[in-house]
Order: C-alpha cells, then sequence, then structure tokens
C-alpha cells in the first residue's frame, strides 16, 4: 500500500540519469547500466546531485539491466543490479528510498513480436528478484509503451518481491502509446493488478502532459506520478529546451488536478527538481474526483459501461457442430472467424466459452484468448466454471476483462473471486445458488446482495459486479419472464449493479423465435438490462438496441442510428445469387457469399467431393492461369481463394452435419523461418493452398527448426513450405532444410520469399522455388496429388 | 502527405496499368489507411567526419564504410539519420484484415509500403525547410548497396528510435514494427545528384551530363 509506503502529500522522484551523464562529457551510445561497474564514482555522484536537489525517491541505474539487454555485455543482471542499487543507496542516506529501475525489455511482445508474454514474465522477474535482495525499498516500471509487457513487468514484481510497485507509460499528443494503449485502459488495467501507483513519463513536456494526466487521475483512485520530459526534443539535434522555472510552473498545475508523485525524464536535471520543490513548496494537492465506473477493456478499445453494451454469445460450443470440431482440431482460425463476424455486427465484448468434453480448458482458454486478441481489439468475457482455466486466461488477456461466471453458492465464491479479484478483472454474478434458481425476484435479489458482499470481502469494488438475473425459457415457465425482469429492475435501482442476460434463452420452443427474443430483450433494456449476450449477427436485434440508444439520449443526435442505416441502404439488399450467376464464376469473381449460397444448392445434387473437384478447383485453376500470364493480380487471385473459402465452410459444414468423409487432399505445413517475423507471403500461400483443398497446417513465424522438425515427424507430413524475407534469416532457412534432412525419409521442402532466388534454394537444398502462391500450388499437386 | 498509388500498385505487380476494378479497391484502401494511421518519424543532424575507410557521425556511435557511403556522402559534411514508422497499428490493423480478408490485406500491405515512403518523403521536406542553402541526397538505409544491415542497431540506438519512435530491431537485424524505415541523408553545400531515386527527383536534371549522354549515376 502507498500509504504505509509515504505519509506525506508529495512526493519527489528525481530526473534523468542520461541527460546529467551527457552533461559531465560521457558520449552518448553504449549500454548506460555498465557504468554502474566501469565508473561507479560517476553513477553515484548523479545521485547524490539528485539527493541534494531535493528527491526522495532515487531510481538506480538499471533501466536496461534486463537479460536481453545484457545479454553481449558479459555481465549478468544479479551482478549489474546488485552494483546499481548499492551505488543509489551510498549516495541515498537514510531518509532518501531506492528504486529499481526497470524499462521495455527492447524487443517486441507477441503479438508484435515473438518474445512470448511468459518469457517477457521471467526476464522482468530475474530483475525484480536481483533488486529485492540487493536492498531496493521499490520498484519502478517506467516509459512503457506496450500494456501488455507492462503486466508482464508488474506480476513478476508483485508474484516474486513484496516491494511496492510504480508504474508508468509514455504517451504521445493524441493521447496514446506507440501500441494504441488509451489512458483509461491503463488506468484500469494497472490498478486491478496492483499496481501502488501509476502515472506518466517522457515523451512531452509537463505542459503537454497536463490533458494527459487529468484523464488519468479521473480514472483511478491511486497515487497520480507526472514525471515529463523538458519538454520536445529539438528536431534537428535532439536537445530539451524548457527551462527549470517553466518546468516546475507546469507541475504546478499538475498539483492541482490531484498528482501527487512529481520527478523529471529526458532532459531534465537536478535544478529542475529543485525548481519543482521550489514551486511546489507549501501547496497541498486538489481533492481527486474520481468517478467509479463500471469498465473493461483493451489497450486500444476502452468500454466504459454508460448504457447498454452489446456480449456476443456466439464463442460457444454449447449445440454448434462446426464449432465443437473446430476445438476439437484445434481450428483456432475458425474461432477468430466467429469473433470477428460479432465485431464486424457490432458487438462490444465477446464472451469465450471453450468447455467441450475432450478440451482441456486450463489449455484451450489462454490459447484462444491470445489468438483472438492477435486479430480483434473488442474486451473479452471468459466463461468458464473452472477457476484453473479463467486464472490461465486472464493471466494472458491484454487488458481488462470480464468473467462470466460465480453465483451465489459459497464455495464458488471462494474458488473463483480470488481469481477475479488477482487479475482485477469484472465478474458476473448468477442469481442462483446450490439450492438452484430461485422463483422470485425477491429471492434472485436476495442472492445478488449476498454475491456482492463477497465480492467486496475480497476487495472487488462493487462497480466490477455485474448481475445476471436469469433468463428462463417463457414456454415452460411463462410467469417467471416478469420476475427476471422485476429483478433486473431492482437490481439496477436499489443496487445500482450493471446486469446482464442471456436473452436468446426466452424464446426455446415458440414458433418465430426472433420476434419473442427480440421483444424480451426491449422489455429487459427497458427494466435495466446493460449487458444483453445475444446473437449480433442477428441483425434485428442489434437494430433494437440501436433505436434502444436513440430512445434513452445514450445515442447523441441519433448519429450512430443514421449512419447504421444510411450504410445498411447502400449495402447490396440479399445475396441471393442471380439466376444467370454459376457457382464457378462466382469462385472466379471472388463473390463469397454468392458462391456459398450457390454452393449449398449443387449439395442437394451434387456430393462434397464433386463440388470440390467439379467446380471449386477448376474455377480456381481458371484464375490461377489468368494470374500466370499477367491478365490477373494478386489481390484478384485472393478474392477468388477467399470465395473458395466461403465454398469449402459450406462443405465442412455439410460435413460436420452429415458425418461424411472429410474431403483433404493431403497435408503440409508452413513456416516463416526462424528470426524472421515478415509472415504475410506465408499467409498468401496458405490461403491459397487451403482453398485447394490441402489441410495446412501454420506453424507461424519465427520458428524454429526444431520446432519444424518435431511436427513433421509427429503428422508424418511429406511437404514444408519455409519461407524468409531477409537476407539475415536465409541461414535460418537453411539450417532447418538441412536439419530435415537429416530425417530417414526426409519431407519434400519448397521455399519462398523476397530474398530468396531459384539458384540459392538449390544450394540451400530445397527442392522447390516457389516464386509465388500459385506455383505452390503445382508443387502442392506434384506432390501430394 | 499524399501516399502515391501507383507505388502502392507497383507493389502489387499492377504498375500504373493496373484494370480500373483494383485501382479504384486500392484507392478506397489507402484512403481507409491514411484517415486511420498517420506515419511519424524522427531524424537528427550530426557533423560528418571523413575517414580514409568511410565516415563518422560525431556524437553517434555509428561508421559507414563501403562503396554506397562513399557514393552518396563524399561532397557531405553533415548527415541526417532519419526513421520513420507506421508503428504497431498497423500491424495490428493487417492482422485483423488478414483474418477477415487476404485479398484486402494484400492491398493494405502494399498501401502501407507506400505510406511509410511517403511519410519519409514528408520528412525530408521538413528537412529542406529548416536547412535552407543545404543539398540533401537521396535518403539510402542499411542493406542498400553494401550498406550493412549491421549498422541498424546503432543508427536506432543513435536517434533513441526505441524510446522516441517505438521502433526495436530484433535480432536478425529487421525493424519492427514492419512498416518501418531507417535512412541516411547527407547534406551538402551544392546540389546533389539523384543516384537512388531517379533523374525526376534530380536537383541537377536540366544540366546532367550524364543524362544528356543518355546515361544515369546509379551505385
Amino acid at each position: 500500500m502507498y500509504s504505509e509506503f509515504w505519509k506525506e502529500d508529495i512526493l519527489f522522484l528525481d530526473g534523468a540519469t542520461g541527460t546529467v551523464l551527457q552533461q559531465r562529457g560521457l558520449p552518448p551510445g553504449g549500454q548506460p547500466e555498465l557504468l554502474n561497474l566501469t565508473q561507479p564514482d560517476l553513477i553515484r555522484s548523479v545521485h547524490a546531485a539528485y539527493v541534494e536537489a531535493g528527491s526522495q525517491v532515487i531510481y538506480a541505474n538499471t533501466f536496461g539491466a534486463n537479460r536481453h539487454k545484457l545479454a553481449a555485455s558479459g555481465h549478468s543482471v544479479t551482478e549489474i543490479v546488485t552494483a546499481a542499487v548499492k551505488l543509489a543507496r551510498e549516495a541515498a542516506g537514510p531518509a532518501v528510498r531506492v528504486a529499481i529501475d526497470m524499462g521495455p525489455l527492447g524487443e517486441l511482445l507477441e503479438p508484435m513480436g515473438s518474445l512470448s508474454f511468459e518469457e517477457a514474465y521471467d526476464l522482468f522477474r530475474e530483475v525484480a528478484v536481483a533488486g529485492a535482495e540487493a536492498g531496493a525499498d521499490l520498484a519502478v516500471i517506467e516509459t512503457m509503451t506496450d500494456l501488455y509487457e507492462t503486466k508482464a513487468a508488474l506480476l513478476a514484481v508483485k508474484e516474486n518481491t513484496a516491494l511496492p510497485v510504480f508504474v508508468t507509460m509514455s504517451f504521445d499528443e493524441t493521447g496514446r502509446t506507440f501500441t494504441g494503449c488509451t489512458v483509461s485502459s491503463m488506468a484500469r488495467t494497472l490498478e486491478g493488478l496492483g499496481a501502488d501507483a501509476i502515472g506518466l513519463n517522457c515523451s512531452l513536456g509537463p505542459d503537454l502532459l497536463f490533458p494527459l494526466l487529468k484523464e488519468l487521475c479521473e480514472n483511478t483512485t491511486l497515487p497520480v506520478i507526472a514525471k515529463p520530459n523538458a519538454g520536445l526534443p529539438d528536431p534537428v539535434d535532439g536537445h530539451y529546451h524548457m527551462d527549470p522555472d517553466t518546468f516546475a510552473a507546469a507541475m504546478r498545475a499538475c498539483l492541482d488536478i490531484g498528482v501527487t508523485i512529481f520527478g523529471g525524464c529526458c532532459g531534465t536535471t537536478p535544478d529542475y527538481i529543485r525548481a519543482v520543490r521550489a514551486a511546489l513548496k507549501g501547496r497541498k494537492p486538489a481533492r481527486r474526483t474520481y468517478r467509479p465506473t463500471a469498465f473493461v477493456c483493451t489497450p486500444v478499445t476502452p468500454c466504459p459501461i454508460g448504457g447498454v453494451r452489446v456480449i456476443g454469445e456466439r464463442i460457444n460450443p454449447t449445440g454448434k457442430k462446426r464449432f465443437q470440431q473446430a476445438l476439437l482440431e484445434n481450428d483456432l482460425d475458425y474461432i477468430t472467424q466467429v469473433g470477428l463476424a460479432q465485431v464486424d455486427a457490432g458487438a462490444d465484448i465477446l464472451d469465450v466459452n471453450v468447455g467441450f468434453p475432450g478440451v482441456d480448458e486450463v489449455e484451450m482458454l489462454p490459447k484462444v484468448v491470445k489468438k483472438l486478441q492477435s486479430v480483434l481489439s473488442v474486451p473479452l468475457q471468459l466463461d468458464s466454471s473452472n477457476p484453473d482455466a479463467l486464472a490461465a486466461g486472464l493471466r494472458v488477456y491484454n487488458g481488462k476483462a470480464a468473467v462470466n461466471s460465480v453465483n451465489g453458492d459459497p464455495q464458488v465464491l471462494s474458488r473463483i473471486l480470488p481469481v477475479v479479484k488477482r487479475y482485477g478483472a469484472a465478474v458476473v454474478g448468477l442469481t442462483l445458488d446450490e439450492g438452484g434458481i430461485p422463483q422470485t425476484a425477491e429471492a434472485r435479489v436476495a442472492i445478488a446482495r449476498r454475491i456482492l458482499d463477497a465480492a467486496l470481502s475480497y476487495g472487488i469494488p462493487r462497480e466490477d459486479l455485474w448481475i445476471d438475473c436469469l433468463t428462463l425459457t417463457v414456454s415452460a415457465q411463462q410467469e417467471q419472464a416478469m420476475e427476471t425482469l422485476k429483478a433486473v429492475k431492482t437490481v439496477r435501482e436499489e443496487l445500482g449493479l450493471q446486469t446482464v442476460l442471456g436473452v436468446s434463452n426466452i424464446s426455446f420452443g415458440l414458433p418465430n423465435r426472433a420476434l419473442v427474443t427480440h421483444t424480451f430483450l426491449v422489455q429487459a433494456m427497458t427494466a435495466g438490462l446493460t449487458l444483453p449476450i445475444i446473437n449480433p449477427n442477428q441483425k434485428e436485434m442489434m437494430d433494437a438496441v440501436a433505436a434502444f440508444k436513440v430512445l434513452t439520449g445514450e445515442d447523441k443526435g441519433s448519429t450512430a442510428y443514421v449512419e447504421r442505416f444510411a450504410n445498411q441502404d447502400s449495402a447490396p439488399v440479399s445475396a441471393a445469387p442471380s439466376q444467370s450467376l454459376t457457382l464457378d464464376d462466382a469462385i472466379c469473381r471472388g463473390l463469397g457469399a454468392e458462391a456459398a449460397a450457390l454452393a449449398r444448392e449443387v449439395l442437394q445434387t451434387e456430393s462434397e467431393l464433386s463440388l470440390v473437384e467439379g467446380h471449386l478447383i477448376p474455377a480456381l485453376d481458371k484464375v490461377g492461369e489468368g494470374y500466370e500470364s499477367g491478365r490477373v493480380f494478386l489481390p484478384q487471385l485472393l478474392s477468388a481463394a477467399q470465395a473458395a473459402q466461403a465454398v469449402f465452410e459450406v462443405v465442412k459444414d455439410s460435413i460436420a452435419r452429415t458425418g461424411g468423409a472429410p474431403v483433404k487432399k493431403g497435408a503440409l505445413a508452413v513456416a516463416t523461418v526462424r528470426g524472421d517475423i515478415h509472415d504475410i507471403g506465408k499467409n498468401i500461400v496458405k490461403t491459397v493452398l487451403e482453398n485447394y483443398g490441402y489441410d495446412v497446417l501454420d506453424l507461424g513465424r519465427d520458428v524454429k527448426p526444431e520446432v519444424i522438425l518435431e511436427t513433421v515427424k509427429e503428422r508424418d507430413l511429406r511437404l514444408v513450405g519455409l519461407s524468409a524475407l531477409m537476407t539475415t534469416t536465409l541461414p535460418a532457412m537453411e539450417e532447418t532444410i538441412k536439419l530435415l534432412q537429416t530425417l530417414p525419409q526426409p519431407p519434400v521442402i519448397f521455399v519462398g520469399g523476397a530474398v530468396v532466388t531459384p539458384e540459392y534454394a538449390k544450394t540451400m537444398g530445397a527442392n522447390f522455388y516457389a516464386r509465388d502462391a500459385r506455383q505452390s500450388v503445382d508443387i502442392a499437386r506434384k506432390v501430394l496429388g | 502527405m499524399q501516399l502515391d498509388l501507383d507505388e502502392a500498385l507497383r507493389y502489387l505487380g499492377a504498375g500504373s496499368h493496373a484494370p480500373p476494378a483494383l485501382r479504384s479497391q486500392v484507392e478506397h484502401i489507402a484512403d481507409q489507411l491514411t484517415r486511420s494511421i498517420q506515419p511519424r518519424f524522427l531524424y537528427r543532424v550530426f557533423p560528418l567526419e571523413h575517414h580514409a575507410d568511410g565516415f563518422s557521425l560525431t556524437g553517434a556511435n555509428l561508421r559507414l564504410t563501403g562503396r554506397t557511403a562513399r557514393t552518396m556522402l563524399s561532397q557531405c559534411h553533415q548527415a541526417v539519420l532519419l526513421a520513420c514508422t507506421l508503428g504497431p497499428s498497423f500491424d495490428a490493423m493487417l492482422r485483423t484484415w488478414q483474418a477477415r480478408d487476404m485479398a484486402s490485406a494484400v492491398i493494405l500491405d502494399a498501401c502501407g509500403s507506400a505510406w511509410v515512403e511517403a511519410g519519409c518523403d514528408q520528412a525530408e521536406a521538413e528537412l529542406s525547410a529548416r536547412l535552407p542553402g543545404l543539398y540533401l541526397t537521396d535518403r539510402f538505409s542499411p542493406g542498400y548497396g553494401d550498406l550493412s544491415l549491421d549498422l541498424q542497431p546503432a543508427l536506432c540506438a543513435a536517434l533513441d528510435a526505441g524510446r522516441r519512435l517505438g521502433l526495436s530491431v530484433t535480432d536478425s537485424l529487421l525493424l519492427n514494427p514492419s512498416k518501418s524505415v531507417t535512412a541516411v541523408i547527407g547534406l551538402a553545400h551544392q546540389p546533389q545528384m539523384a543516384r537512388v531515386r531517379g533523374c525526376a527527383y534530380c536537383t541537377l536534371r536540366e544540366t546532367c551530363a550524364l543524362r544528356k549522354g543518355g546515361n544515369h549515376c546509379v551505385l
């Protein structure tokens, strides 16, 4: 707790280290952390200058002291960190606190780079532990631009040391970090994860940081830190020009919005800290105006629940054969498509349920969370009753998630709420308990109150509890619909909590289900439902939400409503195929919806196999020939491939329903080799090959040779495609080929990519060179048939 | 700042003779891109020291050796290091588009390449305006000619591009985010030939002896 760490109103940090070192004649470049060993007197004197200027916390010189950045230095993390903390301690004296300082790792995390969340955690853990053992008083995580990396660092400190943690991130004038993280997403996520103080450092001067600090103060109850630059650097020579007095005056304005922790970053020196201390002398920080808000987010998409927010229900295997098959086959691309369609239809949050017999939820949930978050930016609601699966999913989630669900059963509450608290999530509480679902609204509200008390006792704030009063099927228990609505109204009005309902349940067993569901949705929203869980792909449901937002005034000026219907008017009325269009034409012209509809017609009279062999592949060949002769360009080739994909979905769906034999033409693996992160070329090859019916195992990018070898062995693959974009990654391609050729029966290997030539392919020992995706089809045909 | 559609079409293998439907598709996607993502750039001017084996930049831990550097910088007294990127937002957008529609995604990818070049052009224009009386060479990048990719980490460090632009260099010397460019630009007191980008860009195009003879200067 911050209040135990620091009792006074205001806390003064230090300023820049690099700037002072340069002032003292040190050339830029090199690793400043090594100076802890080579020039200890210099480093100690910088710290001493800040202590003398009035800093009450000084940052040890460990900003880049992680294993990744020190790899080439010949020094260990412990060695550098121990020396750095010792120097800071010597300068600090008894009254000044010493922080272990942790900056970005210098390598981007997944999905931007290839460093995994777990590896990042481990790198930070090493620094944090070394810092704590060396006797640091607190840990500081600063200059972060990736919320995911920040989360890894924060968990690493909290789970491995007892140090208080301050976290600051760097935003630009657009109010986002380089990775697109917003101030509110940062604040809500980090407070949920248990940071002791949060704030902003670097990138801007205190004047331009002011509006962002204000936003930060409105989004957190934690103490807020300002550690800005001395203005903006001169673009030509890189120097900072804001003088100490101007800097201090701007910092005084920050005190007046409730900032209480002050320091400086690039371009600041002890003079700046002295000036800030003088400017704040005798002043009291302003009282803060934090408004509790129900909130979930990803870094780029904050989702405050201020009105109705739609939770998409489709990522769920219950009653969906195709989805079940995808889960069992580890087909994460399909699950992503289900998510994407809901986002495109307007879902604000996606419920994610991967529980199915034969699926290990503890392994699958984090995998699906990572995959979805690499493609989509909406917040997720993790739906499971397994606390281990929830913990695994929440741990790798980037942002603040929701959990679905707990209920009034004390055992459930004690199993799940600690996980919710630990990862700072919101949670859905179902108004049932070990005795079942109560029949009256009053009894359901009583359970809601019990869940609320339990949540509060774990330190979960009330705005993070969302209550589900449960929809029962009206054809079975007719009187229950009104009880549910009554309970929603009471929970919203008397407890002031957000409310969730799985709406679709209401209409089971009735004709014209959509009408009943739609009507109940409107009634429920009127009663106070804020978080309907629905199928957003049903247009009339989303239309109802859009209209509701107009009538409640949430959609100011009806802007969103007007836009919604303006767009719908100009869109094609239906995907119904015109009389003259054939399936082959639809594929060639890249008309996915039409092709799918025509494929369904064809399947009335032909088998799945005959559809693929007789229509789909000849059509793709025709486009492929056009591409080879230069009449058709890559985007058109891919459009045709995607129309073929839509046809394949129809085929797969039909097979899943009828239990017929899958249409597979043989399997191969594709991978972008180790060290290479550009994979669009490989993805193009995958798209085209899949739509010729090949089973393409996509190993991803930056793939180690050993992983490719293992996959080939395990799956007994006869064909492997490798891609590399840069000259620097060609050696990894060659290494992979050589490794694969150590197998008793090596697979056929084809290679491609910007820097690969036919000659080089031969030298490396590849069997084929593929100039483009089209040629990879010819190769696959030769090898797999 | 203007995204060059012909350049994007060239990246797609279509060039200026692309079918109108493709061109309008590229135009539409370029519009979506330029409305949502702006290139960011960063540059810094360094004094240039001439040595027997190449050049060094005072205040940066960077040595430029080889034929490319010699050809480009021999008349220069200063050099600019430049970095420009579309940032991780572009990569995120491209990932989403690849999941949704590969055909549009390859167009977005091509537009991204053209857009980051437009950012570099903008940075050059800004530089020219800030440095009246000086002439810029074409920009040239690590990996171009015989200029080594190994320079990438030092170049980014000299610009503090990690902190100020969010740029990182992988162990295999790739820039991340993917649509990023680093470059060197020489500054001279006399007009500079267009050695990289062609005669149309050259300040000497009216009087160039090579051009009159039907030739051009390339690295």
